[in-house]
């Protein structure tokens, strides 16, 4: 019988659908009768989707402008040499 | 797979059409895929680098990316395609360099979720609260996101890349596992230890108002 503490083990891979039937199954029948594994995976799912609504976005202003006028040059480099070939 | 959330990335046809003005080499659609791409290019060399060389990485892939682009076919997305091409120098300077990265997939559950567990397997200490609002909800208590600031810039790094590239990139597992060089199992692991870590903060916070 599945016990809290495996669900915990496997509680990510039920959350994105990884897991196979059986052991699915097996999950949500236990999910039935407790209340604290129910509270459990619903506050690992939210966590997951607090992840996903948190920017990942955000890169060092300077770094990206380091990377700007690398390519800037790498650019113009290209371009002189296409226009040397013509 | 259980639905995950759409964010804010290119959509298909404004891919392509952002591929064909890097092809055509103009400077502004670089810029913008630049900002659009670098955040996750620089979780995958994190993954395998320290930070200074991860940026070094970064910025040296996006001068190789000016040729490169020529020859892309989109086969897959552009950001599978950069996150690919970061990771196979990461892995070309680890091998120069004779390193390998050091992890730990033997545990699945964090230590401090383990200890709230009794002999039997019962919970000992259960989730007291539950989460009851939605993300964008939550994201929106500042506190809460520098903490979690804070919390992810402290898990280890292979943890913190496998997370991003997973929950906040929208990568496929496979994609994860083929960018990262994990196996799918090892993936596994290293999402759930980090969603625990991310689990235990927001419960604290919930609890104590303290990150």
């Amino acid at each position: 019988m599945l016990m809290c503490r495996d669900l915990a083990e496997i509680a990510s891979d039920y959350i994105d659908g990884e897991l196979n039937g059986p052991r699915s199954l097996s999950v949500k029948m236990h999910l039935m009768i407790c209340k604290d594994c129910r509270t459990f995976i619903g506050n690992l799912r939210a966590s997951s989707n607090l992840l996903s609504a948190h920017s990942s976005g955000k890169a060092d202003e300077e770094f990206l402008r380091r990377i700007d006028e690398r390519v800037a040059e790498a650019l113009s480099v290209r371009k002189n040499k296409g226009s040397d070939s013509e | 797979m259980d639905g995950k959330p759409m964010n804010n990335t290119v959509q298909p046809e404004s891919e392509a059409s952002l591929i064909e003005d890097l092809k055509q080499g103009d400077s502004t659609a670089y810029q913008k895929a630049v900002r659009e791409f670098s955040p996750g290019m620089l979780a995958v060399a994190r993954f395998y680098l320290d930070h200074s060389s991860a940026e070094e990485i970064v910025q040296d892939c996006w001068v190789t990316v000016i040729d490169a682009v020529q020859k892309f076919e989109g086969r897959s997305g552009l950001k599978t395609w950069l996150h690919r091409i970061v990771a196979n120098r990461c892995k070309n300077r680890l091998r120069t360099a004779n390193r390998e990265i050091a992890t730990d997939f033997s545990e699945t559950l964090e230590p401090e979720l383990a200890n709230r567990f009794n002999s039997k397997g019962r919970w000992d200490l259960p989730p007291k609260l539950q989460f009851h609002d939605s993300a964008d909800r939550l994201m929106e208590n500042g506190a809460l996101s520098d903490c979690l600031d804070k919390h992810l810039s402290a898990l280890p790094e292979t943890q913190r890349s496998a997370l991003m590239l997973y929950e906040a990139h929208q990568h496929k597992s496979d994609d994860v596992c083929n960018i990262l060089d994990v196996s799918a199992s090892n993936l596994r692991v290293l999402l759930h230890r980090a969603r625990q870590k991310i689990f235990l903060m927001v419960e604290t916070f919930q609890e104590t108002g303290e990150c």
